[in-house]
Parts: C-alpha cells; structure tokens; sequence
C-alpha cells in the first residue's frame, strides 16, 4: 500500500461517513453512487477499493451492517452509521475543515497574506 | 483503543473463512446485479452493462482479494501457511530433519546447561533484598602479599564504630561443637553469628525467629537457629520452635529454622550468637587484638557507592594502624578491602565457568554451520521447486521467509530438545560449580534461562536459516533453464558450503587445542610428587567435649587423652601406625583456607628496616606422624615422645624453610622465635616438602612442632597394613570405646583426599574434552559431507576426466586435495584463534604454556589425519564411477 492511497483512504472513510449520516442505512453500491453523484464528473470511485475501507469502519466500530432487501427487491447489506461513528465523523470533518484552510491561506495569492 | 479492536477483530477473521467468503460474493454478486440493472436502465446490452459494472468495480477477485487482507491478517496468515508448508516439507525428509534437530539440540542444550549455571552462580542477584549493598571486608598486608587476614574483636569493634558509610558490621565464623545423645556425640558445623547478622543479609525465617539484640549479651538465654538442611534431616518437626538441644554444657533453645537460601559465606548446620561460642567470649579473644577470627561483612548505608565507602574504610584503617603501632608495623602494609559480597563468593568460579560457556558457544557454532551445509544441500535439490513458486509470482522476500520459517521450525524444535537434555545434566553441573562457590545451589533453569535458549534457538535458526535462504539463485529462468539434478552449483555457493567448513574447522581446532592444553595440564598435576605416601592412609577428625575439661587442667588432660586415643589406636590390628596432627594434607579445610602467614625471627639475625617479614606455616604433629604419612626425613631427627611439655621446645622444618632460610648453612640447632624472643623453638631436622595445601600450591616455609607442646587439635592419621576403608569400622569403635562423647567424622582415606584436590581441574577437563570431541565428530563429517556432495555433483566431470585417460589415483587425489586444503586453510586461522582462547585458559592451566608447542603439534597431526581420513571415504566412491555409465546418462 503506497502513501497515496492511505490518503485517499482516509478521505473515503470521511465521505463514506458523511454519506450514511445524510442518506441514513445504505448499501455498497447506493454509496458510490452517491458520492459520485455528490462529487459530481470530478470524483471517479473505483468501486472495488470501497469494500475493504467498509470493512476497516465496521471493524473500528464507525458503522454497523446488517442484510436487508434494497428499493427493488434485492437482497443486500446495509450499512448504518453508530455512535461512535457520528462523533468521529464531526471530529473528522472539523480536522479536514482546518486542513483545507490551512491549504487555503498557503496557495493564496501573495498579496493577502501581508 | 479503536486500533485494538480492529486488531482483535482481525485476529477473529482468520477463523470461519467459509461463512465469511459466502458472504463477501454475495455482497460482491448483490452490487454487480444493482449496478447492472441501472447499466440495462441507461439503455446498455446485457453484455456491455456486465462488463461495464465490472470494470467499475475493479475485478471481482482483486476486490475480493483486497478485502480479505482487511479481513485477517495477511502476515499471520502467510506464517500460519509457511509454518504448515514447512512441518509437511520437514516430514517428508525425516532423516535430515533428525539430523540437525539432534545436532542442535546438542548445541543448544550444552548452552542452556552452562548458561543456567553463569546465570545462577555469576549473574542473578544475592537471594537477598538490596544483596548488591553488602560487601566483605578483607584486612590486608600488602608488602607481605596477604590479602585476607580474618579480623580480632577489637578490630571489629574498631571499624564500627569509627566508620561513616556502613548501615550495620556483622562478623561471622565458623566452629564445630558438639550435640551429645545419650551414648553418642555429634558434630555439628555452627556458624557464630552478631545478632543482627541476619537481619543485615535480611535473611527472614520459615518458622520461628532468627536472633534479636540482647541475643548475645553475655548473660542472655542460650538460643539456636537451625538449617533447613539441618531441619530437615532432623525429621522437619513443624513445632521444633522451643525445643531444646544439649550443647558446650548447656541447654540452648530453638528459637527458629532459616529458609532453604542458599547460606553464605557457608553452609552450617547451626546458627548461634557470638556469646554461645566458648572461645569467642572468652576475655582473651575479646581483649587480644592479635586473635584474628572473624569474617566481617558489612551492608553500606543506602546510595553510598563502593568507592565512597572504600575511602572511608580507609581512613579508619590508617587510625587504626596510628593508634596500635606493636599491632601493623610499617612493612606489612596494613590495608583494608571491601569487595562485593557477590563477586567475593563467585571469584573462584569465574574464569572455570566463562571457559565452559565460550566452548559452548563454540560448539554451538559448529552445530549452526553444520546444519546451514545440510540445508545447501538440500536446498540444491529443491531448486526447482523454489524457481517455479518463483515463477508463479513469489516475491524473493517471501520464498526467503518460507525457508526461514522452516528453519525457525528446526531450530525450536531443536532448542525444545536441547531444553531436555538439560535437566537431567543439571544436577551434574550442581555439584560440579559447588566446589567453586555456595551459590552452586542457586543452579537452576528459571525464566531467564528459558529466554535464554529460546533467544539463542531463534539467533540459531536465522544465523543457519539465513545464509543457505540469500544464496538461493536470484535468477529464476536459469534455475528453470537447467537440466534435472545435474546442474553445477554456482560458484558462491560453492565458496559459501567450503567457507562453513572452514569455520567448523577453525573453530574445533581451538577447541582441540583448548582441551589438549587441559589434558596435558592435568597430566602434570596429577604426576606431581605430593612429598608423601597417600596409599593405606585414613584421616579421622576427633571432637571430644572440651567442656569435660576444667579450662586449668584443660591441655594436661586433652594431653593424656591423645595419649590414651595414640596408644588404643596403634594396639587395633591391622594398624600399621598412627598420628595426631593438626591439618590433614589436602583435605577440604586445608585446601580452602591455605597455609598460615605467622611471622617469626631467627636468632642472631636483625631485620632491616623496609625488610619484609618472615613467614610460615605451622603444623602441629605427634611423633610419628611423618613415618605414618611417610614425608621423609631429610636431616637431623624426626619428634619423638621426649619432646614433651618439660623439654626444650623443638621443631622440624620442610627442605624449602631450610633452603630459603639457610640456604647452604645447616639449619639444626638454629633457634626461631614467634613472640619477639621470649621463647625459642630450636630446629632438631629438616623433612621433604609435602603438597599439603594443594598439589597446584608452591610450597612455602613450614614448620612442625609437637604435639605435646603445641596442643592437641583433633586430626587421627592411621596408616593400615590392609585396605584402610575395610579398617573404618573397627577404629570407630576402638575411639568409642575409649569416650563415647569424641564426635567421629571427616572420616576418610588420604588418597582420596589426593583424588578429590585434583576434582575441579579434572571436571573441567573431561568438559571441555567432551565439547572438543563433539566439535571434532561434527566438523569432521561436515568435511565428509562437502566432499561427497562434491563427489555426486561431479560425477559426469569425473566421467569425462577418466574417459579422457586421467587415471584413478590422480582423480582421487584432485578430490583429497580439494578437501584438505579447506582443513589446512582452517586449521592456519584456528591457531590464530587458538592463541586467543588458551590466554584465556591461563588462569586453569598447571605448569603448562598456553601456546604449548607440544600440544599444538600433536593437535594439528591429529587434526589433519582426521581430515584426510575424512576425505578419502568420499574420494573413495570415485573409484566406483564408470566413466561409459557415466557419460550414457542423459
């Protein structure tokens, strides 16, 4: 595992999280969708690399799964956010929200930082 | 925390890989179908909408793949397989698999028995609390070269008072009294204690109370602490507490039983206050400060440093030499040392044991290079194995890791039989460090010595494991390339397998030279000419009840009874002759505490000033002792019955007082002095010197006065006419019959004493020729293994060869040649290292050089015959190769 795709992990995590906290339970699929959709032409999710970063959360206890039947009748495994897993999620979000900025002020241009 | 609970679910996912699996596909297979169904909704064909879902996902199996390695955990998981992989590929070879299981077990259960006896005699802490804070104190005469002058009372009363640095001064000695029965006496060894003695050494005990201040004032209750060795073979009564004992007298009252710790400076049977002790609290020792006694020990005050209180130590022995001038003259140089506790109880042992300990090491090495040419030899065959995993897309670094869990494997297994060997070899190695040192009992295997061999199985395991693993080919497609089974090795390989051998070699060698020089060291001690004739010689140590005795009549009646135990003794049949004496030659006491340092003055002659002081030993000895012991005389004439108390005071000295004394003048008649010229003993002849200190001692002055006018001290020498052993019984009674309340025992033959002073030079010797003989056996098949190796590869080469007309022998000989210039190259580097290891023996040799010459030849000659003979069995089966069979093959 290179260091780009630990970031890109972690960044997963947060989107995976804030994507089951505004969408409520959702299954694998419904959740790359969303955040494609969300992403918008910017963001290409390879699906695959979801699975294993689900597994990582539940196992760290940010989410919770159980099978269920999807809106056609399907059957799948739906995925919920915890306790736990909101706390984190706001945790993160301030983090990347601190981050961001601070990326902000570096690129800007040189005449408002004086 | 987060962190952990994912490690311990992971931990779970290695189990019900099924279920878990079922689930993941369905999970997998309930996406795709979404996915698809949207494709199919977008307008998509079935095809494309499947393949495009697909291809979204990233494969079916990499997710799958990469979620499972979430799942579990991916480096256990790999162990768990290479370990059964290994276990399977290690059964099907159970004849190599033996093989260096066996070998390493030798090596690493010698290591681990050695191990636990450095550990438990030189490492581990005094079983005592802060034991790192008591020290010995040792009184020193520097000019005249005594280093360990035991202390008077005043001395010790001197250095505890006046000191700065020390928590409490404890002294410390040893006496033999005597427990009377009704119709028997026994002798027990009872150590003198201060009565805060254990309480310094924070010594608690298993039942009762050890003693408390006022436990020694003269007027206190007489009380004893027992043993537990004692305790127990007393019956262990668990309410001996208040019993009482007869003793000196006097009733004494049990007051406690130590626990079973190891008793330092020494074992005793009893433990009694310093006022229970006769001679310690008589006003002579009390008051005399020339009565030096006592060991004291000392518990330095908590954070003071050795150093600090050295030099404090210091300051109150010069005081004390100030105040006492007639006491510690200028030229003895007065000093006082403290040492360690630990490091004064362990000296003796020191070097015997680290010698061991290297040696082991040594064979283990052996053992380790070994097992890393068995395993080259077997990885050749399983080359191609190694290429096709390779080629089906192992990494290098995982194949490495499979070997090296495979050898991990051995090397456990090894090191769990190494592990049962030990046990069984450790009581051994107990009794053979408890002539060196009472913490010879603390010799046990314990969890730092399991560490112990556990760390050195693994070093082991990767040290052999590692080598054969990184020299494995680094290309697959020429190991694949290549024909079956008669691929040439690679050169480095080939360089790696004869540098293994060469190690072996090398290293046994020192270890041959190091046994040699022990075995020719010990040859000379035990032909040393002891100066007398241990044959038919029994010593029996007599304690009669002194206490019987009014101390003013004392000597005269002590006299009359030495008489009566002479005349009775030498009236037994089969009793050739017999002596009172006061050390018997080369028994334990004599061998341990060595000869006496008393200073004397001849007559007639000044000492200078800066002169340093004559010394001798003095022997106490009725008139026959020398005829019993057979010492022969030299000069003017032996001790005889007139020299009694009435007589002119007497002596006989040994050939070396005479000659260091005298040198060509004639020491009869010469008179010498103990007490600055108020009495004068006159020399009446001159004896042969006798070993009686110890055969490896050189011999210093001796004197020998008689009995009657140096006391009776208890020592029976009774020379037989039969096998002494067979006499034992019959002098037993005959003393007994004569007093039934003379204690009996030290009973035993002269020539074993004589056997027993050689016991520790000879352990180690027949030790260190063992591990020699092992390394020879090991290295010496490694020789044999490389060549028949080398043999079987080149077989079609050697085919050729004589196909081509090279003859037989010169085939034969380019084979022996091969395999002797490796033994040569490591027997060149072993003396090298052979010149290093035998300083290191220096301190255990007797009269023999560590860089011997002799030694050293006779080691090489046997060497490389041994070698050669090695060579040849290989070389030997070239003879059977027939070249056309040879060359058809194929």
């Amino acid at each position: 595992m290179s260091e780009k795709s630990e970031v890109w992990q972690g960044t997963l995590a947060l989107m995976v999280l804030k994507t089951l906290e505004t969408m409520g339970p959702l299954h694998g699929y419904g959740i790359a969708r969303r955040i494609e959709q969300t992403s918008g032409d910017l963001l290409s999710v390879n699906y695959g690399t979801l699975y294993p970063s689900l597994l990582r959360l539940e196992q760290e206890g940010y989410i919770a799964s159980e099978w269920g039947v999807s809106d056609n009748n399907r059957k799948a495994k739906f995925y919920r956010l915890t306790r736990a897993g909101r706390k984190q999620l706001g945790k993160e979000a301030r983090e990347w929200g601190q981050t961001t900025e601070i990326l902000a002020r570096f690129l800007a241009p040189e005449e408002k930082l004086l | 925390m987060r962190e952990i609970r994912a490690w311990f679910l992971r931990l779970g996912g290695l189990f019900h890989k099924e279920r878990r699996d079922a689930e993941l596909a369905a999970e997998i297979e309930s996406h795709l179908q979404m996915h698809i169904e949207d494709n199919l909704r977008s307008g998509m064909s079935p095809e494309e909408a499947r393949r495009h879902a697909v291809i979204k996902l990233g494969g079916i199996e990499s997710t799958k793949e990469d979620y499972r390695d979430r799942r579990g955990l991916p480096l256990l998981e790999t162990l768990m397989q290479d370990l059964r992989f290994g276990f399977r590929s290690l059964r099907k070879n159970p004849g190599f698999s033996a093989m260096v299981i066996v070998t390493l077990a030798l090596g690493i259960g010698v290591n681990t028995a050695i191990f636990s006896a450095v550990y438990g005699v030189l490492l581990r802490p005094l079983p005592y609390q802060d034991g790192g804070r008591l020290v010995v104190l040792h009184q020193q005469a520097t000019q005249a070269h005594v280093s360990n002058v035991l202390f008077s009372a005043p001395e010790i009363a001197d250095y505890r008072e006046n000191n700065h640095t020390l928590d409490a001064v404890v002294e410390y000695h040893s006496m033999d009294f005597l427990l009377l029965g009704n119709d028997s006496a026994e002798r027990v060894k009872s150590g003198v204690v201060s009565a805060n003695f254990f309480d310094v050494l924070r010594v608690r005990p298993l039942l009762g109370r050890t003693f408390v201040a006022g436990d020694d004032s003269p007027n206190a209750d007489a009380v004893i602490v027992l043993s537990y060795n004692y305790w127990r073979r007393q019956g262990g009564d668990p309410n001996i507490v208040g019993k009482v004992f007869h003793m000196n007298d006097r009733t004494h009252t049990v007051i406690g039983v130590l626990a079973p710790i190891p008793q330092y400076p020494e074992e005793n049977d009893i433990y009694v206050p310093i006022s229970a002790c006769p001679a310690r609290s008589s006003a002579k020792v009390i008051g005399d400060r020339s009565m030096h006694m006592m060991t004291v020990f000392a518990r330095m005050k908590s954070g003071v440093p050795l150093t600090t209180a050295q030099a404090d130590l210091n300051t109150v022995a010069s005081q004390i030499a100030q105040h006492n001038p007639e006491f510690y003259s200028k030229e003895d140089g007065y000093a006082l040392a403290a040492a360690p506790l630990k490091q004064d109880l362990t000296r003796r042992a020191q070097s015997t044991l680290l010698v061991l300990l290297g040696a082991a090491g040594f064979v283990l090495l052996i053992a380790c290079a070994n097992v890393a040419n068995l395993l080259l030899a077997r990885l050749l065959r399983r080359e191609r194995e190694l290429a096709v995993r390779g080629a089906l897309g192992a990494s290098r670094s995982r194949l490495v890791r499979q070997l090296l869990t495979e050898t991990t494997v051995l090397s456990l297994t090894g090191g769990a039989l190494g592990l049962a060997l030990t046990y069984p070899t450790l009581a051994l190695l107990v009794r053979f460090a408890a002539r060196f040192t009472t913490r010879a009992n603390e010799v046990r295997v314990d969890p730092v010595v399991l560490l112990f061999t556990l760390s050195v199985s693994l070093a082991s395991g990767m040290l052999f494991g590692f080598l054969p693993a990184l020299s494995s080919s680094r290309q697959v497609s020429d190991a694949l390339k290549q024909g079956s089974g008669q691929s040439t090795t690679s050169m480095g390989r080939q360089r790696l397998r004869a540098g293994l051998v060469l190690v072996q070699v090398a290293v046994s060698f020192i270890l041959l030279i190091g046994a040699g020089l022990m075995i020719g060291s010990f040859i000379k001690l035990a032909n040393v000419d002891p100066g007398f004739s241990p044959d038919r010689v029994l010593t029996l140590n007599l304690s009669p009840n002194y206490n019987r005795y009014r101390t003013d009549q004392q000597p005269k009646q002590m006299l009359a009874l030495a008489d009566n135990v002479l005349r009775s003794i030498r009236n037994t049949p089969g009793v050739d002759s017999a002596a009172l004496t006061s050390t018997f030659p080369m028994s334990e006491q004599a061998m341990a505490l060595g000869p006496d340092h008393l200073k004397f003055q001849i007559e007639g002659r000044t000492v200078s000033k800066g002169e340093l002081p004559s010394l001798t030993d003095e022997t106490v000895v009725s008139p026959g002792y020398f005829e019993t012991i057979r010492q022969p005389l030299l000069r003017g004439r032996t001790l005889t019955e007139r020299d009694d108390a009435e007589a002119v005071l007497v002596g006989v000295i040994n050939q070396t007082m005479a000659r260091d004394r005298w040198a060509a003048e004639d020491p009869i008649g010469r008179r010498v002095s103990f007490d600055q010229g108020k009495t004068w003993i006159t020399i009446v002849g001159v004896v042969g010197d006798a070993k009686e200190y110890g055969l490896d001692r050189p011999i210093g002055d001796e004197l020998y006065i008689p009995v009657k006018q140096g006391g009776f001290r208890g020592g029976l020498v009774v020379r037989t006419a039969v096998d002494p052993v067979g006499m034992i019984g019959l002098i037993r009674k005959t003393l007994h019959d004569l007093d039934s309340q003379i204690a009996v025992d030290q009973v035993e033959t002269l020539e074993h004493l004589r056997t027993e002073s050689m016991a520790s030079p000879r352990l180690t010797t027949i030790l260190l020729s063992i591990l020699a003989a092992l390394a020879l056996v090991i290295s010496v098949s490694g020789i044999a293994g490389i060549m028949a190796l080398s043999v079987s590869q080149r077989t079609r080469e050697l085919g050729i060869r004589m196909a081509l007309g090279q003859s037989r022998e010169s085939v034969i000989y380019m084979i022996v040649q091969q395999g002797l210039v490796i033994a040569v190259a490591g027997t060149v580097v072993g003396l090298v290292g052979a010149g290093v290891f035998g300083r290191l023996l220096a301190s255990l040799l007797y009269a023999t050089s560590p860089t011997d010459g002799f030694t050293f030849l006779a080691v090489s000659l046997l060497f490389v015959g041994a070698a050669a003979a090695s060579c040849f069995m290989p070389a030997h089966r070239v003879t059977l190769i027939d070249p056309f069979v040879t060359l058809r093959q194929e």
